[in-house]
């Protein structure tokens, strides 16, 4: 348990901060992770739970120090010694003590006292329901465990650019993945609802709808990280729909971009920096702002089954529209020019629109232009 | 027919709960790194461990004790908010582990993080984050605390790598490209290890000044034609303090040196140089910071950032705080360069579908008159 001494690395593969508090400089994520492997024992970030009795042996040996130093260690250096209550006076957790020195506790029933109304917030609430359910998670079987000295890292998606609000502040969905993983399974694991959006004017044949949606139709989709366009080339109807961008480029004087394949692109080849935004276009215009915010050595308290990455810790809700008819259920269609519509245009759930517009046959009543609607909560 | 008025009312409030709530008041997951009235607090416990002149556990946890710290947790209905104190918490303590403190407030630190961590009410615990460009700093501390045989210091910290209490991270926060609101931090002077305070002095252009100010003195002296002997101060005195800094410096260096003969053969990076290029690092820090009082809008997010450079080696350099210059964000240059103004369409979404009110037919109709005159104003901008 000697501590070593260090030699001379080189510091690209220290990532450092760029701006101070903002963002980290570029570097390669396997040889960061090499670099921690480097530095550490085996047991530093070993998934087996220490043995108390283990760890005082070989403290002892490395130490030098005789029986009775480890008994005074022990009893002096207890988790014992941090109680400042005896033990039946149970404090509850809930309400803050009174007569309290402490600028923390002052400061906080203050603030309890000043928000009296009641602000239940519903993101904050559910904010770590995923994370519970996750946590601590072994698989069924061996094969499946995560290895021991994984790297796991924590991305945040963002709103794509269509959506007004919270289009910086607030992520959309925050995405723990390994660096085994590669870009194309980020990719899957992005729910966007631009990708269940129809074209096309259904009023005839409303069954057919949910064959063309655009993930089926659009599958080209490239991520943008230093300088370097990841495409995703897996399907015959993929393009290159960077090379616009690159050629855009190359005419106006910027630094020459280059262009690599998702599918063979794994999050430890890349090289990149923490907190700094990068972007996943899809469907051609719908942009997502992507920043990694902490890239870090697997944990025995992370969920250790890899069936369940690309885990999602995180989701914004947004607010869904509801039929203007039931004001229950979520829209599902859009008419325009409807004569039996309440209002130009209007929303239906599917139930009330057929109800309205069709007979038991299935046969077009009146005349009105309709069009299928994904509501923007639809992943909620 | 009742439950679904009752569905739909309910469904409205709703509505107007979340547009009346803004942006500042939602808490975000991702707060600011350290907590002042925590961080005043933790500042009180390790002036006393300091005044203590102690580095034994026993020592601090008295103190512990006395200021009953653990009920800092206590207060907090919310959950999450509660794991956000907690992480916040650690993170203020792994501050005062690492340089430029000196070692009785790196120690304290180092209890500090066993303390948290063991107190922490949050069922699964919130771990220590241990960045890599820390890691060099803390090898050298529990080698100090090696050889200085202070065998309670290296217990806490075996015990807390055992009981696999740390995170091994690329950096000490998460970060997410947001300007921290709260103020830069101040360094507690008192903190500091003696030995950088005086890299800091040498750093901060007090020497300069003074030198500055002498001369000035001696050209009043001369107009008020005072006898050239009268004298406040030493004559030569701001060059006698810098000639007495250089030997200090001098003594430094050579007492850094025999180290690196022991370790035979391997180049090991200058302690004193790393601690003192990081002290001038998070003084000019400082001074910018300093310089820079006003906080920025979220609108003008994208003016210069500052730079956490690395110096060189010439110790006397202090860079400048850079002139912020007020320039409209990207997104508004990219809209002016594309000749287009920014407008912000006025459709408002919710409109297109509403719920039915509670109180009679004259505002359901209101509603949706506006509803139609929206579409319009919406068809009619194209």
């Amino acid at each position: 348990m000697a501590a070593s001494e260090q030699p001379v690395e080189p510091s690209s593969n220290i990532p450092d901060y760029e701006f101070m508090n903002l963002n980290s400089t570029p570097f390669h994520i396997g040889s960061f992770r090499d670099e921690w492997l480097k530095r550490l024992k085996p047991e530093d970030f070993s998934f087996q739970p220490g043995d108390q009795d283990l760890f005082e042996a070989r403290f002892a040996a490395a130490m030098g120090v005789g029986e009775e130093t480890m008994t005074e260690l022990r009893s002096v250096c207890s988790v014992n010694s941090l109680l400042c209550h005896s033990g039946d006076q149970e404090r509850d957790p809930e309400v803050v003590p009174p007569n309290t020195t402490l600028k923390t506790l002052i400061h906080r029933k203050k603030k309890n006292n000043k928000t009296q109304k009641c602000t239940r917030n519903r993101h904050d609430l559910y904010a770590d329901e995923l994370d519970r359910l996750t946590a601590g998670r072994l698989p069924d079987t061996k094969a499946n465990q995560l290895p021991e000295g994984e790297l796991i890292l924590t991305i945040n998606i963002y709103f794509p650019s269509s959506v007004e609000k919270f289009n910086h502040l607030r992520p959309h969905t925050t995405l723990l993945m390994t660096g085994s993983h590669t870009l194309a399974e980020l990719r899957d694991a992005v729910c966007c609802v631009s990708d269940l959006q129809v074209c096309g004017e259904f009023s005839s044949t409303p069954d057919m709808a949910p064959d063309f949606m655009s993930k089926d139709l659009f599958k080209s989709a490239y991520f943008f990280f230093e300088g370097v366009f990841y495409n995703d080339m897996r399907y015959p109807e993929c393009q290159d729909i960077s090379s616009t961008t690159i050629d855009w480029a190359k005419s106006h004087n910027y630094p020459p971009f280059s262009t690599a394949k998702m599918e063979d692109t794994r999050l430890v080849d890349l090289k990149v920096k923490v907190g700094f935004p990068y972007l996943y276009c899809h469907q051609g215009d719908c942009e997502h702002l992507v920043i990694i915010t902490d890239v870090r050595l697997a944990h025995r308290s992370d969920c250790l089954d890899t069936d369940l990455y690309p885990l999602l810790t995180h989701k914004n809700r947004l607010m869904t529209q509801k039929c203007s008819v039931c004001h229950v259920f979520i829209g599902r269609w859009y008419t325009t020019r409807d004569q039996f519509a309440p209002s130009d245009p209007c929303l239906f759930c599917d139930k009330c629109f057929r109800m309205l517009h069709y007979d038991k046959e299935g046969n077009k009543l009146g005349d009105f232009l309709a069009y299928p609607y994904v509501d923007r909560g639809a992943f909620n | 027919m009742r439950n679904t008025c009752l569905v739909s009312w309910t469904a409205g409030n709703w509505f107007d709960f979340f547009r009346g709530v803004s942006l500042d008041t939602m808490p975000s997951f991702y707060t600011d790194f350290f907590n002042e009235p925590l961080t005043e607090d933790v500042e009180e416990l390790l002036t006393r461990f300091q005044s203590t002149d102690s580095v034994r556990y026993g020592v601090f946890s008295a103190i512990w004790r006395e200021m009953k710290f653990s009920d800092v947790f206590l207060g907090t209905t919310n959950n999450s908010e509660m794991k956000r104190f907690c992480r916040v918490a650690l993170a203020t303590a792994v501050k005062y582990f690492l340089p430029p403190h000196s070692y009785q407030i790196r120690v304290g630190g180092l209890y500090l993080m066993f303390a948290f961590y063991h107190t922490q009410p949050a069922s699964t615990p919130v771990l220590i984050r241990l960045a890599l460009q820390d890691w060099s700093h803390v090898q050298r501390f529990l080698t100090e605390s090696k050889e200085a045989e202070h065998h309670d210091v290296l217990y806490i910290y075996h015990k807390l790598a055992a009981t696999k209490a740390f995170h091994y991270t690329a950096m000490p926060h998460f970060l997410t490209f947001q300007k921290q609101k709260t103020k830069p931090e101040v360094q507690c002077k008192e903190f500091l290890s003696k030995a950088l305070v005086l890299e800091e002095l040498q750093s901060a252009e007090i020497l300069e000044e003074m030198a500055g100010i002498q001369s000035h003195y001696e050209k009043l002296k001369e107009a008020a034609q005072v006898r050239v002997d009268v004298n406040i101060t030493h004559p030569d005195f701001t060059s006698r303090l810098k000639q007495c800094m250089n030997e200090f410096f001098s003594w430094q260096q050579q007492r850094a040196l025999p180290k690196e003969k022991n370790v035979g053969g391997e180049v090991d990076k200058d302690p004193v140089e790393d601690c003192s290029s990081r002290a001038r690092l998070l003084s000019s820090i400082k001074q910018k910071s300093y310089s820079n009082v006003h906080t920025t809008s979220k609108s003008r997010r994208h003016r210069e950032l500052e730079k956490a450079d690395s110096f060189s080696s010439d110790g006397e350099q202090v860079q400048k705080p850079p002139r912020r210059k007020t320039h409209a964000s990207l997104r508004a240059r990219t809209w002016k360069n594309l000749g287009k103004t920014d407008e912000k369409s006025n459709t408002k979404i919710w409109l297109l579908s509403t719920p039915e009110q509670r109180h009679g037919v004259p505002l359901r109709k209101m509603s949706q008159a506006a509803a139609y005159t929206e579409y319009k104003v919406m068809k009619e901008a194209g």
